[in-house]
């Protein structure tokens, strides 16, 4: 048998030198020289709070942050060192980033986890009413977490009175509401994703002897990466963030999440800024390394060669 | 491998749209049979019937001597060859080739010396750390096919395909199909819309037309005695022409007749046509078999006119108007036709095919 070698169209080294080199065009300046500029305006405020907790608290009172950036030299990590020093005491910003992070990491992974077999049923199931659900789903996304807050309280308070176990108060309960608000924009994006896999790669592994469960795990699960990829940043991002459930839900109690402790230090008179500062570069730094852990899982053209 | 029997396998959507009715088909043990027909006629519906992926509505499906009507298609022993190909775009070349085997828990070094067989025949044992995204249309073609062959299957069930190929590598599958049919001596049930690829590749062909099987026959049966008017004009490139004819049977010499052309009829035709007393006929001829000036004895006489001219290098096709329709010819090359010029367009009776213009279907079997 005889093998068809594909053409593969690859520029010559010359050609591939000529593309390397930057050609300036005015164009291209200018367009540029705008982003750079919008770059920096959007950066103003995040390198302020970077370098007001890399100041003295002493220094604050008598000089704005900008004079850093002439005299480096005041610039220490001392305020980081004293709120990591304080070590794991109740309210303190360690036990808060513990707090937070018990929050936000089950809540992502219920989401995503939930949100992919939901989509899955939803979009490779046989059942009737699929499309309805769907529906109702999208429905749920514009209801306001707002509104839920003092219901979904009244219901774990009901919960408790019958278990014995009320949530309200507990990060279980906080998980809870986040998983319950996460859930419609999860099975929507995931949805809308698995839509996308072309029904013949599910009708192939039946075919080769999958049943549901090997079919989303083997084959939907893997084609799914980069939808579950987002799904988990965005989901991390918006309950790291989270102040308003947080505060209702955890509001009294001495393990608060990150939010809640940046937010108790706000006073009418004399706020702890070296305190603030240090605590929402802290707060933004853990995003920020999930955000670029998981953005390898962005392959573009994953579903590339399933068919044709 | 195994016989596949379907018996009044019926397929009826939602709605009442009868996609597939009563179609009995006995497929022997090692056969290739195609199923062939427009788009739309159910073939595709049948295939996937048999594959488990579309509920039966009506009628059985046997494989084997087991009645499959109920069970998945994981445990009806198959294996299909998508028209997309469907090859899983996660694993490598190795992996979708053994991935059925490893779902069934074949121990591991069976499914390597399984797949290494089979990249051995198609000629993939290159590209078997590969992914399907950076293999050519041939090539994961061929892993298609390589995912069907580790099974071992009953019955290779393939749905067009070699659609998806450029002309020229879908001739050179075509005849890698073949030969891999007469090597693992498997039952292959082939869909395809393509009678070309269904003449040359089919032990036997099933023709269907809207939900309703034709005709089953070798390629040689359909192409010399078509049941119906249908199956003559699908089988066959380019397709038969159709001329309707008076019948006038009295007087000396029985004929047909039509604006410009006719027909005189042999014996046996004369005698069938007696039988049905039809008052009309429908005349069949294939290009391939009319030819230019005229001729003696029983046969069709047409006098035409020649409107486009194909050159085909050895052949050509004339079109010419005849009696109010167009009527293609396929002759030798001949200097001496061009536009415009009239011609006289004969065949012989014995390869005239009559139906009867009501139902459609042959008058006889030539």
């Amino acid at each position: 048998m005889s093998v068809a070698t594909p053409a593969v169209a690859r520029p010559a080294p010359a050609e591939r030198e000529r593309r390397r080199r930057w050609v300036p065009r005015p164009s291209r300046v200018v367009l540029n020289l705008v982003l750079l500029l919008v770059a920096i305006f959007w950066l103003v405020p995040s390198i302020g709070l970077l370098i007001v907790s890399l100041r003295p608290e002493s220094e604050f009172t008598h000089s704005g942050w900008w004079t850093a950036l002439t005299a480096p030299s005041q610039l220490t990590l001392n305020n980081y060192q004293v709120l990591f020093s304080q070590g794991l005491k109740p309210g303190g910003l360690l036990d808060s980033l513990i707090t937070s992070a018990a929050i936000t990491i089950p809540t992502t992974i219920l989401v995503t986890v939930i949100s992919s077999l939901a989509a899955y049923s939803l979009v490779f199931g046989r059942w009737r009413g699929r499309t309805a659900v769907y529906l109702l789903i999208v429905a749920l996304l514009v209801v306001p977490l707002q509104m839920a807050l003092i219901p979904v309280a009244s219901l774990y308070k009901f919960f408790g009175s019958i278990s014995g176990y009320n949530p309200f108060g507990t990060v279980p309960g906080v998980v809870i509401f986040h998983v319950a608000f996460g859930l419609p924009f999860g099975i929507f994006m995931m949805r809308n994703f698995y839509a996308g896999i072309p029904m013949d790669l599910l009708e192939a592994g039946r075919i080769d002897g999958a049943g549901e469960w090997k079919l989303f795990r083997r084959v939907v699960l893997p084609l799914g990466v980069p939808a579950a990829a987002s799904l988990a940043i965005f989901q991390f991002i918006w309950v790291w963030n989270d102040l308003l459930v947080a505060l209702v839900f955890l509001g009294g109690s001495p393990h608060a999440p990150l939010t809640v402790f940046l937010f108790d230090q706000v006073r009418e008179l004399a706020s702890n800024y070296w305190v603030i500062s240090t605590g929402a570069i802290i707060s933004i730094v853990v995003p920020l390394i999930v955000f670029f852990s998981f953005q390898r899982y962005f392959v573009r053209g994953v579903l590339a060669g399933a068919v044709k | 491998m195994a016989r596949v029997v379907l018996k009044d396998l019926t397929k009826r959507y939602q709605g009442g749209t009868l996609a597939v009715d009563k179609l009995n088909l006995d497929i022997a043990d090692g056969e290739f049979i195609c199923l062939v027909g427009p788009s739309g006629c159910g073939k595709t519906t049948a295939l996937r019937m048999i594959a488990g992926l579309e509920d039966i509505s009506g009628g059985e499906v046997r494989i084997g001597d087991r009645v499959v009507n109920h069970l998945s298609p994981r445990d009806r022993d198959i294996a299909m060859v998508f028209q997309s190909y469907a090859l899983y775009p996660h694993m490598s070349v190795y992996d979708n080739m053994a991935f059925g085997l490893q779902l069934r828990k074949a121990p591991k070094q069976d499914i390597d010396k399984a797949v290494h067989e089979a990249a051995r025949i198609l000629d993939l044992e290159r590209f078997l750390k590969r992914k399907p995204g950076q293999l050519s249309g041939g090539q994961r073609q061929r892993v298609a096919l390589g995912r069907a062959i580790v099974r071992e299957p009953a019955a290779f069930l393939m749905d067009e395909p070699l659609s998806n190929l450029d002309a020229k590598l879908r001739v050179q599958t075509r005849a890698e199909i073949a030969r891999l049919h007469h090597r693992l001596t498997a039952t292959m049930i082939y869909v395809t819309h393509d009678q070309v690829e269904a003449m040359t590749m089919g032990d036997r062909i099933a023709v269907m037309s809207e939900g309703v099987l034709q005709q089953v026959g070798t390629p040689r049966e359909l192409y010399e005695s078509p049941q119906n008017r249908f199956v003559a004009g699908f089988i066959g490139s380019p397709s038969m022409n159709f001329i309707t004819h008076q019948v006038s049977l009295d007087g000396g010499s029985p004929r047909l007749a039509s604006e410009g052309s006719e027909v005189l009829l042999d014996p046996k035709q004369t005698d069938l046509l007696r039988q049905r007393q039809l008052k009309t006929v429908e005349v069949g001829v294939r290009p391939e078999h009319l030819e230019i000036g005229e001729r003696n004895g029983s046969g069709l006489r047409a006098a035409a006119k020649v409107d486009v001219i194909e050159f085909l290098g050895n052949d050509q096709l004339i079109h010419a108007m005849a009696s109010g329709s167009d009527m293609v010819a396929l002759v030798r090359v001949d200097d001496s036709l061009s536009v415009g010029s009239n011609v006289i367009l004969t065949a012989p009776a014995n390869r005239i095919h009559l139906f009867d213009p009501e139902t459609g279907e042959a008058l006889a079997v030539a």
